[in-house]
């Protein structure tokens, strides 16, 4: 029996879960493994200095993941009660057997999963102080973020709205299985966002967003959160119009996930099976630069995104998956690897993080060779070594098609030259392919932020084909 | 329930209202040939809100058992902690059967979802694989979806107001990829009622393989084109998802109250050319945004945002027509117990106008025809929206010409409002699996005839 930890989950309903297995095995099933999730999330939201919203939410599902006659369904309800329970899974399994056969289906090999998620609390992302935590403190938080009464005044424009949310959460999962499988994840959440909208002089409206957010309450940190968000419609005031053409692009660390998302989807097993990747045979090819590193540090102990198992209970591990520019992993559930013939791994990566560096012997405009080993590669540092180009803070639709890699991207952002940012820009589209976007990467910051579960740096490409 | 939104108001407030909800939905997936997996869910809890003018308190349970809805009541009475006394109802409650509102059900199913054998549903997946594969040799791999629901609501308030409806929506979803010569493409088919089991005709079956297999030729010879400043054709049907996102969000009262939209000094003006207008509909019969009642009880509409040119109403809830002194829009939507109700989009979309497509593009020289866009997103303050091309074609000489991809269409969402110059005779909605993801997930559909907008920022090489 896996431990009741500290989190929501209770004892009562970790043996309903399990009831579910034994109930199910013994009606049919030839496996199933179970979810159990609970979270409450609380969250106030202030609108101009002033309180304006409360939420409480607790949440509670039993996923059921049923393996019969080689066939296979998923189900899931709200509704906990032993009768209700049994009564749903009878009604599963007859569903699952008017389904197709697929040998593929099953539960992983037992010597994949993990065995040290007793607790729930092992990778240390669940804060005991949530308990303590009154909803006079978590207003107060968010009263506190607010700048909206002090911000009015501060430069040519007009505030017009400012809305402040401090959230906190706790997740508890329970999952099981039919072999004998048994893990638990608990971790708490503290985040506050806020919105800043403003007017210029011109009656143009902008607005600019910022966020902070930790596991733990003590790690949260409000007081820039609001100040960010003005000075990110601030700075848009006098877009210009920009010249379309070949740049270097700066992205901005809080934006840079959006290029690494297609790249790290195109790693799917599932999209490879299903030949909707544009990396579909790229796996030990070395597609990209030398520098090139991404790695699922899955078990970074007290940092967003760690796990220590996936949906299917298998143990994560930190891993290379580019390492020296070479494809090193796609992640296989244990269907796409009988499907595909495929080495299973995890079903998905857990905390993404690309290793900083700088490209050698990148030049522009007249600057030399840059030196890779450096300790610290924040943005003026990659602005300074790219020399000119577009500083990108954010993306504005746009879509990277998963099958060819091709990519086109609402881009908002800053020009700049001699490493200085000179004016805000508006109605740009960024465009290329995915692989060759990341093939002409020069640059990756040390400057992810620690609060995101995707550690992705600031990123610099060179000639990406920008149109205006 | 009278005594649970009296406790909800225990500490003042002016308003409560309870949502219940008893959702129960399944799907079946077919991949590879066969559809080896599916599933069944159910969803059921109930929701307590309480409104101190415009300041919200919400809290829901998944059980509803009294002490556990008190308590829910309780932590959504934290919003009126401190306020005055009830100030009773004053400016929440409506009057749900005046003129205009739909008083009907708009959702008929003949074969509910709740009662359908697997069985019986399996074999239209497995059809319209085969037919799409007979119609196309490049198809290669096809992903075809079928998930359905059925969502049993009742709502309560302190008005006194009950209000039940049952919501049913079936979708169907066809994701094939195409191969021809080592290159890739795909393609992405969909059809969404809110109906039972009988959507499932072999009419709609032919008009997805077709629709599947359309264009395909022109997708793998489409290329991206020189980018620029150009008039824009917008095709009837999908287009109108740039009338939600560019136009629609920033006619949303709640950005509209807070200052926050473009158009929130706009109310009577004239923001687009008279023969305009924009609507935003809960009253067509099975469609993907139908609402007999909104999440607030509130009665489905038919609201005209625009009309001929002026702008002449937002899309309320009963916070925000409560603010503006109005009746309510039946916009207050939720995307389950687990959210509060805000106003949101149904099925939006321009009526028609005078001119034949042909003759709106054969009056461009020098242009572009957009029939498919994904991935939009809009700025509301600023009005700034993207959206992607996924096909499309150049008009040179008042022809439709080379066909083009992968390219955005960037603008100002007022600015290209005021520039459409001419409204095609082919208002077209398009019934694909529209949802809109404004903090929460709620069905919408969207429709527009051909439009030409005379100006608008091309991005492509």
């Amino acid at each position: 029996m896996c431990s009741t930890g500290a989190g929501l989950v209770t004892g009562e309903e970790v043996r309903a879960a399990l009831h579910c297995i034994e109930y199910g095995m013994s009606h049919g099933a030839s496996g199933i493994r179970v979810s159990l999730s609970k979270s409450v999330l609380d969250s106030f939201t202030v609108l101009n200095g002033e309180l304006d919203k409360v939420m409480h939410s607790a949440d509670r599902s039993l996923f059921l993941y049923i393996f019969a006659d080689g066939r296979y369904g998923t189900f899931s309800t709200n509704n906990f009660s032993i009768p209700r329970l049994e009564d749903f899974i009878s009604k599963a399994l007859d569903t699952v057997k008017m389904l197709a056969p697929d040998p593929c289906r099953k539960l992983p090999d037992p010597g994949r999963k993990a065995h040290d998620a007793v607790t729930g609390q092992e990778l240390h992302l669940y804060d005991p102080e949530y308990q303590e935590i009154s909803p006079e403190q978590r207003l107060k938080k968010a009263l506190d973020a607010s700048i909206f009464r002090t911000a009015a005044a501060d430069g040519p424009y007009t505030v017009i709205s400012e809305e402040c949310e401090y959230s906190d959460s706790v997740d508890d999962n329970f999952l099981a299985d039919s072999d004998g499988f048994r893990g638990r994840h608990t971790e708490t959440s503290y985040a506050v966002c806020s919105e800043m909208t403003i007017q210029d002089s011109g009656g143009r409206k902008l607005s600019g967003y910022w966020w902070e957010s930790s596991p733990f309450f003590s790690g949260l940190d409000i007081s820039g959160c609001s100040r960010t968000a003005l000075e990110k419609a601030a700075g848009m005031i006098g877009p210009e119009k920009h010249k379309g053409g070949k740049y270097c692009m700066v992205v901005d660390r809080s934006v840079s996930s959006r290029l690494a998302a297609p790249l790290l989807s195109a790693l799917n097993g599932a999209a490879v099976q299903q030949k909707n990747s544009f990396l579909e045979n790229a796996l030990g090819q070395k597609l990209f630069p030398e520098k090139l590193c991404i790695m699922d540090l899955a078990r970074s102990d007290g940092k967003p995104g760690s796990r220590l198992y996936d949906t299917e209970g298998v143990a994560t591990k930190d891993t290379p998956v580019i390492e020296n520019g070479i494809v090193k992993e796609f992640f296989v559930n244990t269907y796409i690897a009988g499907k595909t013939g495929l080495q299973p791994t995890v079903d998905s990566i857990s905390r993404p993080s690309v290793q900083p560096f700088t490209a050698q012997g990148y030049s522009s405009e007249g600057r030399k060779s840059c030196v890779s080993e450096e300790k610290e590669i924040n943005l003026p540092r990659i602005l300074e070594l790219c020399g000119s180009g577009i500083y990108v803070t954010g993306f504005n639709g746009g879509n990277c098609n998963p099958v060819t890699g091709d990519f086109s991207y609402g881009i908002e952002g800053f020009a700049f030259r001699d490493g200085r940012i000179t004016h805000p820009i508006r109605e740009m589209v960024a465009t290329g392919n995915m692989v060759s976007l990341w093939s002409s990467i020069i640059a990756a910051g040390s400057d992810a932020r620690e609060c995101t579960r995707w550690q992705i740096p600031t990123l610099a490409f060179s000639e990406v084909n920008f149109s205006a | 329930m009278e005594d649970l939104t009296a406790k909800a108001l225990c500490h003042g407030g002016d308003w409560s209202d309870l949502y219940f909800e008893n959702t129960v939905y399944g799907d079946l997936l077919l991949k590879d040939g066969q559809v080896t997996s599916g599933g069944l869910h159910t969803d059921f809890g109930a929701g307590i809100r309480v409104l101190s003018g415009e300041k919200t308190g919400y809290a829901y349970s998944e059980n509803t058992e009294m002490k556990d809805m008190e308590a829910a009541a309780r932590a959504a009475a934290v919003i009126a902690s401190g306020s005055a006394p009830a100030a009773g109802n004053e400016g929440f409650c409506v009057n749900v059967s005046g003129p205009g509102h739909t008083g009907g059900m708009l959702y008929p199913m003949e074969h509910p979802w709740a009662s359908a054998e697997v069985s019986a549903l399996l074999p239209f997946l497995e059809k319209l694989q085969e037919r799409i594969y007979a119609l196309d040799s490049r198809a290669v791999k096809i992903i075809a979806r079928l998930s359905y629901s059925q969502s049993d609501i009742m709502m309560f308030n302190s008005c006194g107001e009950l209000t039940c409806d049952t919501r049913p929506l079936g979708s169907v979803t066809a994701s094939v990829i195409f191969n021809d010569k080592g290159r890739s493409e795909n393609k992405t088919v969909s059809r969404s009622f809110r109906c039972g089991a009988e959507m499932l005709t072999g009419e709609m079956l032919e008009e997805m393989a077709a629709e599947a297999v359309k264009g395909i030729d022109d997708r793998f010879a489409a290329r991206r084109p020189k980018g620029g400043k150009m008039p824009v054709v917008m095709g009837a049907g999908a287009s109108g998802i740039l009338l939600h996102e560019a136009m629609g969000h920033a006619f949303e009262a709640d950005f509209n109250r807070k200052g926050q939209s473009v158009f929130s000094d706009k109310m009577g003006k004239q923001v687009c050319n008279p023969g305009i207008s924009i609507i935003d509909d809960g009253t067509l019969m099975k469609n993907r945004g139908a609402c007999t009642f909104d999440d607030e009880g509130v009665p489905g509409q038919k609201t005209y945002m625009v009309k001929d040119g002026i702008l002449t109403s937002y899309l309320h809830d009963r916070i925000s027509a409560r603010w503006y002194g109005v009746s309510p829009t039946g916009n207050g939507r939720r995307e389950s117990f687990r959210f509060n109700p805000i106003p949101r989009m149904r099925a939006t979309y321009m009526e028609s106008g005078e001119a034949s497509p042909e003759d709106i593009i054969s009056g461009v020289s020098k242009g572009i025809y957009v029939d498919e866009f994904s991935n939009g997103q809009v700025k509301i303050g600023e009005g700034d929206f993207t959206f992607y091309v996924k096909s499309g074609y150049m008009i040179e000489g008042g022809r439709l010409g080379a066909p083009v991809k992968d390219i955005n269409i960037i603008g100002n969402g007022p600015q290209a409002l005021a520039d459409i110059t001419c409204i095609g005779n082919d208002l077209r909605i398009d019934n694909g699996t529209w949802t809109c993801g404004k903090d929460q997930s709620v069905a919408v559909s969207c429709g527009i005839p051909t439009v030409l907008v005379k100006s608008l920022t091309v991005g492509g090489e």
